[in-house]
């Protein structure tokens, strides 16, 4: 596909500019061995870390992409940077950020947001974060908020532990790139029995060009507690494509519960590879609240697998697909233990040409009795150009197990405009309306700063997509 | 048709493999094509006309092959092109209207035996009728069978298709229905038989107003394994069509259901529905559903469901608390599941066959 006009975008993606910032450290193009040894000298690393990352790479190279995931065939990995630092280490206050990368998260309003309502602050800029910290309030009750580099440094036994056992390499190509690449991300610890009431948020930046960014998440909610994080990403925009290939780990420990929210709005050069995924313990409550709005492919499936008696899934997913992107979002809900359940909720728009695919795994395996599952997707198709599928996939093994799946596309009802326009309202502001009305259920469960901006997003994409 | 192009297809195209997603949870070892086509073939077949009606062996005829060519992507019915000896040619005359059902049966026998019937239905414009296509027989080996179906403008098509074999065969099928401008075809098919039974069951909307109803029965028991791919393309658009696939799955038996609503560019004014819904009665079996939309156009409503799971607990212990036993209570329900894809036959003798059929499977 050629890439988009800029002037088209200029108006609408107002996070599309990008600093010129040098690199302190930057590795040649390619995914190789030597810039995996590069990185482990730099960052420092275990030996176990080295050999995993080389492992990795070798089953990158290995693994096949699946037959029903097309379009990234024109991937070229050769042409990609797999490292790049303009930072050397994450600073504690934002005083001691390099001037020129505090300007871009300036521009992008982020420290503000800090003060505002967040618990904790991370910052990533291309390969490494430039900022991390916490409230003091939150430290002292021992939550850990990290990098994930940090987290490895600082709690080796728990990261150990936990690292790669819900997302190991094997996993899929992409899970690879990142377990042979990765680099930044957070890594959150909340001791049994804290609540983290206030949501601890990272936000992701690719500044340079051809650029592959693979950061690593790695959350363990400890019994009983709770945690919110809140993640959203951006880049500017060039011509040529870049990576984003992520891998979240979380495991959500006896009763506790998690809240993952992502606002992803890249720019539409960005191809999005991200594997999620939760593993659930006794009476513990997963949610993921997944919005998508930008990139030029996005494919990401929030998982939950539960594996504790119990268990309760919930995924929230809203995808937005405008000129030139195609959203390929969903969720998998696998069952390993009886008595779970899960609920899958998912809203897609498609307009100027876009696509949306909401694409989903149900699993109900051998010994998991009693659980039940509901998933739903409805898509809103705006213009005859855009395209919109749903590729459900429902395994069950054994009975005793309720599986219900619902879904609807339709375009915007000529009766409940004409009944908006009838009642003074302009046809731009009532299609407005009933897309909002529509995305309701999903974004009322964002924190009110996110839900300001995905009305504010929304409505950018759908300019001039009613005629 | 051309025997040779359709061989070289089913020779091109990759045996079914457990990695391919549409058979991937299913047990091929009994699948055996070496020496296919050196087999004995033995099918019956027995024609039932009605007045006015042309129902005969099938030859040569203008529409053969129109629909599933001799290089259909489908290495099952390249088979079929390729191999097919019996066949049944019905031909309903513009304008011709008849109540009389029409029956075509195809009776498979024998041990070790190939089958490969293929079936041509034309209704011409204006005209209705009713077909009622049996596939029965006790015999071990493979079937792969074609039905090809054209409903022209305004004609109206009651297709019922019902396939019970004993339980050894293995059953490859597809059925595809062309429907023209303002026409409607409403077809009601039964899968009860076979060791493993593939159908493959389509509708591709040719013309503005036309309708297709499709409805399916499966009674699935011991080890049987059922796939299930249908498919409803909407090609124009002011088309409907409404697709509900019930099972009910007992013992240690296994079913894949994977259904495609295809709404093509400018097709505006597509109204599509899609359903599955599987019926589960043992912690021994497999049940998958996969049913998909892809739409390209805006102006439209598309809808669908899946659903797995167990008689309703409520309803078991209201009909308990009556006086039923539990198992009584249970086949209640079965009926009742099944009841809204039977209701849709409307030759009597044919509903009644059905019943029995789904008791004999069903009930215990």
């Amino acid at each position: 596909m050629n890439p988009l006009p800029q002037e088209l975008l200029r108006g609408t993606y107002k996070e599309g500019f990008h600093d010129d910032i040098k690199p302190i450290h930057q590795v040649p193009k390619g995914a190789s061995h030597e810039v995996i040894d590069y990185m482990c000298d730099v960052k420092d690393e275990p030996d176990w870390m080295r050999e995993f990352r080389h492992r990795s790479l070798d089953l990158f190279r290995k693994q096949q992409l699946p037959d029903w995931l097309p379009g990234l065939r024109d991937i070229d990995y050769d042409a990609i940077t797999y490292y790049a630092s303009p930072v050397e280490k994450s600073a504690r206050k934002w005083e001691d950020v390099p001037e020129e990368i505090r300007r871009t998260y300036d521009k992008l309003g982020i420290a503000k947001e800090e003060q505002k309502l967040l618990g904790g602050l991370g910052a990533q800029i291309d390969s490494e974060m430039a900022y991390h910290n916490i409230q003091e309030t939150l430290a002292k009750k021992g939550v850990v908020f990290l990098s994930c580099d940090d987290g490895m440094k600082q709690y080796p036994e728990i990261f150990r532990a936990h690292f790669a056992q819900a997302i190991p390499p094997e996993d899929n190509k992409f899970a690879a790139l990142n377990s042979a690449f990765w680099s930044g991300g957070s890594f959150v610890y909340i001791p049994k029995g804290v609540k983290c009431d206030v949501p601890l948020s990272v936000y992701f930046r690719i500044n340079a060009e051809q650029f592959g960014q693979f950061e690593r998440t790695l959350i363990v909610v400890d019994d009983d507690a709770f945690c919110h994080y809140v993640e959203g990403c951006s880049a500017p925009i060039y011509t040529t494509h870049s990576l984003h290939a992520a891998v979240v780990e979380i495991f959500v420990k006896d009763r506790a519960r998690c809240r993952y929210t992502t606002i992803q709005n890249w720019s539409t050069d960005v191809y999005n590879l991200v594997t999620k995924r939760s593993f659930l313990y006794k009476n513990a409550v997963m949610e993921w609240v997944d919005g998508n709005l930008g990139s030029k492919r996005t494919v990401k499936y929030p998982s939950c697998y539960m594996m504790g008696e119990g268990a309760h899934g919930e995924v929230l997913s809203l995808a937005s697909a405008d000129k030139g992107m195609w959203q390929d979002a969903g969720a998998k809900m696998v069952f390993f233990a009886p008595n779970c359940t899960g609920r899958i909720n998912s809203k897609s728009l498609s307009g100027h040409g876009g696509r949306s695919s909401y694409r989903g795994l149900v699993q109900v395996r051998d010994g998991a009795k009693n659980c039940r599952v509901q998933v739903n997707c409805d898509a809103l198709i705006l213009d005859e150009k855009s395209r919109s599928d749903t590729y459900p996939t429902m395994e069950v093994d054994g009975d005793l197990a309720t599986v219900e799946h619902e879904a609807s596309v339709s375009n915007v009802s000529e009766e409940q405009l004409f009944y908006l326009m009838s009642r003074g309202i302009k046809k731009e502001d009532a299609v407005s309306m009933i897309v909002n009305g529509f995305i309701e259920p999903i974004v009322k469960e964002l924190p009110m700063e996110f839900a300001v901006e995905i009305n504010r997003l929304i409505n950018l994409q759908m300019e001039g997509s009613v005629g | 048709m051309n025997r040779q192009l359709a061989w070289q297809t089913y020779e091109k195209l990759p045996a079914p493999q457990r990695r391919d997603v549409e058979w991937q949870r299913f047990d091929l070892r009994a699948l055996n094509l070496t020496g296919i086509a050196k087999r004995p073939q033995s099918v019956r077949v027995t024609l039932t006309g009605a007045p006015g009606v042309t129902l005969r062996p099938l030859d040569e005829d203008p529409h053969l092959g129109q629909s599933v060519p001799a290089d259909e992507p489908h290495k099952f019915a390249a088979l079929n092109a390729a191999l097919w000896q019996h066949g049944a040619l019905l031909h309903v005359p513009a304008g011709h209207k008849t109540d009389r059902p029409v029956a075509i049966t195809y009776e498979v026998t024998g041990e070790n035996v190939t089958a490969f019937p293929r079936t041509l239905v034309v209704v011409e414009p204006g005209a209705e009728a009713t077909l009622v296509q049996r596939f029965t027989g006790q015999a071990t080996g493979l079937h792969a069978a074609v039905t090809e179906v054209f409903v022209k403008e305004g004609g109206r098509l009651h297709y019922i298709s019902q396939q019970n074999f004993e339980n050894g065969i293995l059953d490859f099928t597809l059925k595809r229905a062309h429907v023209a401008r303002d026409a409607e075809i409403d077809w009601v098919v039964g899968m009860f038989g076979g060791a493993l039974t593939r159908y493959d069951v389509e509708c591709v909307m040719d013309g503005e107003g036309g309708t297709s109803f499709m409805y399916g029965i499966g009674a699935a028991d011991h080890r049987q394994q059922f796939g299930q791919f249908t498919r409803q393309h909407h090609r124009t658009g002011h088309t409907t069509s409404d697709l509900l696939f019930k099972n009910v799955l007992r013992d240690a038996a296994r079913t894949n259901y994977a259904g495609l609503i295809k709404v093509e560019k400018n097709a505006n004014g597509t109204n599509a529905y899609q359903s599955n819904r599987n019926l589960v009665l043992s912690d021994k079996v497999k049940c998958d559903t996969r049913p998909i939309l892809e739409i390209e156009s805006n102006q439209l409503r598309c809808t669908h469901g899946a659903t797995v799971g167990r008689p309703d607990a409520e309803q078991l212990y209201y009909l308990q608390t009556r006086g039923l036993s539990k198992e009584q209570a249970t086949n209640v329900l079965i009926e009742a599941f099944l009841e809204p894809v039977l209701a849709r036959i409307r030759v009597p003798a044919v509903y009644e066959e059905f019943q029995q059929l789904v008791r004999q499977k069903t009930i215990r």
